[in-house]
Formats: C-alpha cells, structure tokens, sequence
C-alpha cells in the first residue's frame, strides 16, 4: 500500500503550475485603473478619477482623443471655463453619493472632466448626419462604454487585481487543507469507524496547510505596510474619517489583529503537524502502544474542535469579512466554514478516486465513495442553506448599511454572484440525489469540479467586490494564478500521500473500515 | 394451500447474517428476517429489492413544493394583491421569492417526512392498531428470526432444511404450518 508521485502526475502537476505562472505573469501587466464616465447626453460625458495617478491626466486624454477621433469625433476636455465648474461639481455630488461607499479616503475625484464631444472638422455635414443618427449609440455612449469596459484606462499602480487574487487562491487553498484538518479531527473525535481507510488522504490534504498560510501571510504583510489597501481599516486616514471603523478599532487594528493570526496559524499547524506525527508513528507501535496513541488523538481531537468552532468563525471575520469594513454578517463564519467544508470534501473525493484508479487503494470499497458522495452532497446544501438565509435575511430588513453587501455584488458580479449560487446548490441537488450516482465516477468527477471551480468563484464573490468594486476583470491573472495554485497543491498533497504508508496499520477501527458497508 | 415455515432463532446480528449467507450458499431461499434494528448488509444476502422509498418520498416533496408555490401565489400575491409587509409589496411573485422561500422549504420536508412515513406504515402493514405480523415478539427486543418456506424451497425436505438450519448459530427453532 505504499505510493509513490508518478513522473507522469509530476509534469502535470508541475506542468499546470508552470503554465499558470507564465499567465499569471502575462496578466499582472494587464492590471487596470478605471476612471468613471456619466453619460450627461448624447455629446457631454462626466469623467472622473480616483486614483492617486493624477500625473498621468494628459497621457489618459490622449488616448481618448485618438480613440474617439478612429469613430470620427473631437473631444473638449472642458477645462477651467464656469460651466465646466457648475457641471462638474453637481456630477461630481451625485456620483460621490454613489461612491461613497468605496471612496475610503478620497472627499472628491482627483481629476474629473466635462467632456463635450464633436464631430471632426475635415468631416462635412454629410458625415455629421450619419454619426448623428446612423448610429446604434450616442457618441457620448460609446465613450463611456471604453472607459467602463477599461478600454481607456490607467495600469494600476497597486497591483489591486494580484493582491485581491493572491488573498482569493491562498484562501480557498488554505481552506481546503483546513478543512481536510477538521474532518480528520471529527472522524477522530466520533470514534468514526468507516473512513479510516481514507484518513491517509486527509492527513495529505492537510499536509499542504503551509501552502495557503504563507500566501496569507504575504497578503497581510503588505497589507500592513500599506502596499495594499484590501483592508480599509488598516489605512489610518480612513480610520480617522470614518465613524463606523472607528468603532470598530479595539477589535480591528493591526495588532490584534497579528496577534490572532498567529495565534489561528499557530494552533492550525501545531495540530495539523502533531496528527501527522502522531499518526505516522502509530504504525510501527505495538497494538497496545498504539490503541494509546489512538486515545489521545481521540482527546485532541476533540480539543481541536473546540479551538476550530472559534477560531473559525472569528478567522473568516478578520481575513474575508473585515474588507468590506462596514458590513457584518453573524451567519458569515457559518457560510464561510460550510464552503471550506465542501472543497476539501471534493478534494479528498478527487484524489480518493485517483487512487483507486491507479490501484493503491485495495480497501476502498464504493460504500466508502457513497459516503465521501454523500457528504458532497449534504455538504452542498448546508452551504446553500446558509448563503439563502444570510441573503433572505439581509434582503428582507434592508437596512443600509447590510444590504450594500448585496447592493455592490448584485450591481457589478450579477452574473458569477448568481449563476455561483445556482451551479453550486442545483447541480448537486438534481445529480447527487440518486444512490447511484453519488457511487458513479464520471457523475463525481464532472460534478466535482464544477462545483470546486464554484466555490472559487464563491471565495472570489466573496473578496473581489470589496477590493475591486466594479473594477474587476476576470482574465489571464486570475485563470492563471489559479492553475499555479491548484498544480501545486496537488503536487504538495500527492508529495505528502509518499511519505507513508497509505493504510494505518494499527488503527484500532481499521477492520471495521475495511468491512465497512452503506 | 397450506404450507410449513421454519423459524430460526439467533441472538447476535452478525450470527443471523453469516446464517443466512450459509443458507443462501447452499442454495436455500430465505423469505425474512425479522430484527429489532436494521442490520447492515444483510439485504443483498437474502436478495431483497432496494427499497423505492425515496422515490415516493422525492414525489411527495415535488407534490409538497408545487402546492406551497401554488398556495403562496394565491394567498399572497393574487387573493391580497399588493399586501405590504416589511415595506415588500407583494405585487409580483418572482420578485418577491426570497421571503416564500423559507415556506416552500418547510412545506416540502413535511409532506416529504409525512408521505414518506405513512407510506412506509402502509406498505409495512404496521399502521397503530395492525396485529404484528412478527412471529415472536421478542424480535422487538433482542432476538433475530429467519423465516423460511418449504414452498419455496422445493428441492428440499423439510427435514434436510432442518438439518442445515441446525448447522448454524441457532438458540432456538420452531416450525409452524400457515395457510
């Protein structure tokens, strides 16, 4: 029963890591700074910018005007005349409403334009006519179209989309090894008899722990320095003009907040590393030597339970929920956790099945596989019935500043937002229902990693709209970082499956696994 | 047509599964067992159909949400058009469906666990108030009883079956005639 990473899952593994760090390279040069058009009428167009580029104004009108002179217009980027004063700053107040929300620092835009947009002089009035009205859209449309769809944009200086990736992937992936963690600690602390076949697999799931943690750590250490602004409440110039994150500081400061870090991080990976040990020590014991040790993983693991129902929920307030600062959720941990759940559900699902493909996996029988089916499947559904109630519930009070959760995701993410919910709650609902297809492989694997790639894109729901706001893309940075982190998590958890014996040897409930029938 | 059936006593479930994969692997069928609790298994062994229960119960529930979408729709959009509740006037169900949600759920387990139980005490016959239809009463308690029929098992006598019955694990046997 022992298992060796074949060359053949190396290049693979190796190969989709590699391939995704070429792309992920590709994108982060691609990484845009939108400027935000209000269309007036058909020839006025209200622009304004938030950034902290405002020396590159006169680079960024350039591109317009040759953008808009390909289709055969002027622009007059009004400049200090009174009307462009009176306009610009009656746009400039409503639109700050809008986006005051997102508008950490910022009271007003840092340049903003009232372009009135012309028709070309070489072009004569037959030429006027049909721009005129031979058109789908108004000049003024198409303008505003190029800078929403980020046609005429600035690059990002802070590298906004990479950062938001990074915390989106290690995560997820952090999740996955967490979860993996904390099912190991259930199946030990319910003297769980059936899976004890599938422990080895757990313990190599959760052996790719330090993966995400690093990324995490990285993520929070910029943050720390300033060289991100995921966290609003990090930079103390919002802190200081902003009265709900103000009340917020005896919990939300950099400080404590390190402080629980290292102490979640701490306690994940002393358990995690001490199951590991534990168990691997367990098969070279005597039967009795290694009932005791099976004892005392029973205890931990129910000590680590209790360490996890807290630091889980808080864990998810301080690294996903605190970015949108002014909202919070109390179902939030529960969803949170109940996603982190399900991926690592999937993950031992796929590499259970990869096993017993190769032929390493005699003990494994389809009962085994209609259970972990089973927990996909149940699983899918505590997460759905949590994303509902925190929706319904938000959705039904209104309360403003709540419901601006679901307010920014609906207005910019509406089609991932809801085709996630969907993908992940109908599609297990109507295939995994059946006995029979909980226990077929094409239905798992197809169903698997549909709903694995669904709850990325619940991890991204979950961050992007908070960092980005309408700014996101969903491009070569993310696809790629993505392949990056998925070769090499399953090129760390196979690595892991090598370094022992695949069977536990002196598990005590290890006959009764074997026997085990649904 | 009268017929013999011979019980078979056991007191342990693994002792009544292994009886009965001796039986079965002589070439015995075996009509029932009778237990006080399910025993893992042991369907496939005495070859008993998987149960369509859940197909029943997954009717039930399609029944159960139809008529919750349908009694919502009535109630609260058509019959009190426009009622306004936690300031969501109910002009239109589509846009409203998040707040029928939590009803359409819970109407959709009851009449899933209502249907489901009551067809399992039809097709059980064990509706309060049948007559038991166990032949000992303590297989409610802490014994196991396989039943089998000489009916069904013509290429043998009832004394051969007898034999092989006594070759496993029993505490007691009984034989009775039926009609």
């Amino acid at each position: 029963m022992e298992f060796q990473i074949s060359n053949k899952a190396k290049k693979v593994t190796l190969g989709l890591m590699g391939v995704g760090l070429l792309l992920l390279i590709v994108g982060f040069f691609f990484q845009k700074e939108y400027l935000f058009p209000t269309v007036l009428s058909d020839h006025e167009v209200y622009v304004e910018y938030w950034g902290e580029q405002g020396e590159k104004e006169s680079d960024v009108k350039a591109e317009a005007q040759e953008a808009m002179a390909a289709l055969g217009y002027q622009l007059d980027f009004g400049d200090e005349g009174e009307e462009h004063q009176n306009h610009g700053h009656d746009a400039a107040e409503e639109h700050g409403e809008e986006h005051s929300e997102e508008a950490h620092a910022h009271q007003s835009p840092t340049f903003d334009w009232h372009i009135h947009i012309k028709h070309l002089e070489a072009e004569g009035h037959d030429a006027r006519a049909a721009h005129g009205h031979g058109h789908d859209s108004a000049p003024s449309e198409s303008l505003a179209a190029m800078f929403t769809n980020g046609d005429i944009s600035m690059s990002d200086s802070h590298f906004r989309r990479f950062w938001s990736n990074l915390l989106v992937n290690g995560f997820f992936f952090f999740g996955i090894a967490l979860g993996a963690l904390f099912y190991l600690a259930l199946h030990y602390a319910t003297e769980s008899g059936w899976g004890v076949v599938l422990l080895r697999i757990m313990e190599a799931i959760m052996s790719a722990l330090p993966l995400g943690m690093i990324i995490l750590v990285v993520v929070f250490i910029a943050a720390t320095l300033g060289l991100n602004h995921i966290y609003p409440w990090m930079d103390s110039d919002v802190v200081a003009h902003d009265d709900l994150i103000w009340g917020k500081v005896a919990y939300l400061n950099k400080p404590f907040f390190w402080i629980r870090i290292i102490c979640y991080f701490g306690v994940f990976a002393y358990f995690m590393n001490w199951f590991r040990k534990t168990s691997r020590n367990q098969d070279s014991e005597d039967v009795e030597k290694a009932t005791a040790s099976h004892f005392l993983m029973y205890r931990r693991g129910a000590l680590f339970l209790v360490f996890f129902a807290v630091f889980s929920s808080t864990m998810s307030w301080d690294i996903i929920m605190s970015i949108d600062t002014h909202w919070f959720s109390t179902l939030f941990g529960w969803y949170t956790f109940s996603g982190i759940w399900l991926s690592a559900m999937i993950m031992i699902m796929m590499v259970t099945l990869y096993l017993k493909h190769k032929g390493n996996l005699e003990f494994v029988n389809s009962s085994h596989i209609h259970d972990v089916g089973k927990w996909m499947f149940a699983l899918s559904f505590l997460w759905s019935y949590l994303w509902f109630s925190q929706f319904m519930l938000i959705w039904y009070s209104n309360i403003p500043e709540e419901v601006i959760y679901f307010v920014t995701r609906i207005e910019s993410y509406k089609f991932i937002f809801f085709a996630m919910f969907v993908v992940n709650f109908v599609l297990p609902m109507i295939f995994l229902m059946s006995a029979d297809t909980k226990k077929s492989w094409p239905y798992l694997i197809f169903i698997g990693l549909v709903i694995f790639i669904g709850h990325w894109f619940d991890v991204f729901c979950m961050v992007m709209p908070g960092t980005l706001f309408e700014e996101w893309n969903f491009g070569l940075l993310e696809i790629g970082m993505f392949m990056t982190f998925l070769g090499t998590f399953v090129f760390l958890v196979l690595k892991a499956l090598g370094k022992s014996s695949l069977v536990q040897n002196n598990h005590p409930f290890l006959e009764e696994s074997k026997h085990h029938h649904g | 047509m009268t017929d013999k059936v011979i019980y078979a006593m056991y007191d342990d479930d693994d002792v009544t599964k292994e009886a009965c994969q001796s039986l079965v692997d002589n070439g015995v069928h075996v009509a029932d067992v009778f237990s006080p609790f399910p025993i893992h298994g042991i369907d496939p062994i005495i070859g008993i159909k998987h149960t369509r229960l859940g197909i029943a119960a997954f009717m039930y529930g399609i029944t159960g949400l139809l008529l919750a979408i349908i009694a919502t729709r009535y109630f609260m959009v058509s019959d009190w058009h426009g009622i306004n509740i936690g300031g969501k006037p109910n002009f239109s169900y589509l846009e409203n469906i998040p707040s029928f949600v939590p009803i359409l759920f819970e109407f959709t387990v009851l009449c899933a666990a209502h249907g489901m139980a009551l067809t399992y005490f039809l097709r059980n016959k064990t509706l309060p108030g049948m007559p038991a239809r166990n032949p000992d009463p303590r297989t409610t308690d802490d014994r196991f009883v396989v039943e089998v029929r000489l009916a069904e098992n013509s290429n043998f006598s009832l004394d051969q079956l007898n034999d092989m019955i006594k070759e496993t694990g029993i505490v007691e046997i009984d034989e009775k005639t039926i009609k």
